[in-house]
């Protein structure tokens, strides 16, 4: 009988981080607002900017494609010897999970696009198992991809201690939710961390707007 | 009983010959610097990474080649191949910065541990395989 309480204790406990609520990360500001005499004030949060790149199958793929889904970003270049292959390996079990389902979008940014062209993205995203839908490989000016990285996802603020200066391609993989917030950074080379951003993915979804 | 425990302990050590003290050692230092330098791509376990990077493990190419390795290791690899029937051609690079004994290590390592049967290699064929390496294009 005891076990059975304590059980049930546990079961409680278990329960009750099924509700967690994850962060929602970067700069937020305030804005005020008069209706009819009576002052509000909304909490502004920061969002991921507009973009324009183009994807393995040289299709357009803009912040639009995105709307109303959560997606998870990385940083990569097929050329890498290092982290990349570890990313990517993680990425797929990421994608193996997910797929099929329609709330969830992976987009994996070259940071090499003088190298990584569109043929070669077509490969690569072909040969790890992608079907170029739900997981896409994105190219498009360095510059544009660089300040979306550092702007939009934060990926040069992520902490990494295994990297010593880590900078845009430190390895996270970066959670953002259908109002395009960022609401997590997890190393991508480490299954753990790998595993919570599953967990996180599934906890968005359940979250109600 | 304490005594017991070192006369064993001694038996134990005097069991291994020189040799073969020497390939344990050489076979752990094998292993960590397969981590650091191979294991990223080909994966701790040698599976590779779906059809971009090509298994170690049980591989035929591994086991019709292996006198290449050394070579492989040191100027990386460019083409296409063909490992148990797919073929892959993402570029591995070189490693030019490991010595001979260090190559060596991983090549005993791997050869060891990836074939389904454990290959043996000879220091002199090792060293052979450096001097006569320029690059591995197919």
């Amino acid at each position: 009988m005891r076990n059975f309480v304590i059980l049930f204790g546990l079961f409680l406990l278990t329960s009750c981080t099924e509700n967690k609520r994850l962060p929602i990360l970067g700069e937020r500001s305030t804005e005020s607002k008069t209706v009819n005499g009576e002052t509000t004030v909304d909490t502004i949060y920061a969002t991921v900017p507009t973009f324009v790149l183009l994807n393995q199958d040289g299709d357009t793929v803009t912040d639009k494609t995105v709307e109303g889904k959560i997606y998870v970003v990385d940083f990569f270049f097929t050329s890498c010897p290092t982290i990349c292959p570890v990313m990517k390996k993680e990425m797929l079990r990421v994608y193996q999970k997910i797929k099929g389902d329609a709330s969830f979008v992976l987009l994996s940014h070259t940071i090499d696009p003088d190298f990584d062209s569109i043929p070669l993205l077509k490969d690569y995203a072909t040969r790890l198992g992608s079907d170029g839908k739900q997981w896409q490989f994105l190219t498009g000016e360095r510059e544009a991809i660089y300040e979306l990285a550092e702007k939009g996802y934060y990926a040069t603020a992520m902490p990494d201690s295994t990297e010593p200066g880590g900078y845009v391609h430190s390895g996270g993989f970066i959670l953002v939710d259908t109002q395009k917030r960022v609401r997590g950074i997890y190393n991508g080379t480490d299954a753990k961390e790998v595993d919570q951003l599953i967990e996180d993915m599934y906890v968005l979804k359940a979250e109600k707007p | 009983m304490r005594n017991i425990v070192l006369v064993l302990l001694v038996l134990a050590i005097g069991a291994c010959s020189d040799t073969e003290l020497m390939s344990m050692q050489q076979l752990s230092s094998g292993a960590k610097l397969y981590e650091t330098h191979c294991g990223n791509c080909h994966q701790a376990d040698g599976s590779g990474l779906a059809m971009l990077i090509p298994p170690l493990k049980h591989s035929d190419y591994l086991q019709e080649h292996f006198y290449q390795l050394p070579c492989i290791i040191k100027k990386g690899m460019e083409g296409e191949i063909k490992v148990n029937g797919q073929s892959y051609h993402q570029k591995m690079p070189g490693n030019e910065k490991l010595t001979e004994k260090e190559i060596s290590d991983i090549c005993l390592f791997v050869l060891q541990k990836f074939p389904e049967r454990p290959i043996t290699i000879g220091s002199d064929s090792i060293e052979k395989a450096l001097k006569t390496c320029v690059s591995n294009s197919y």
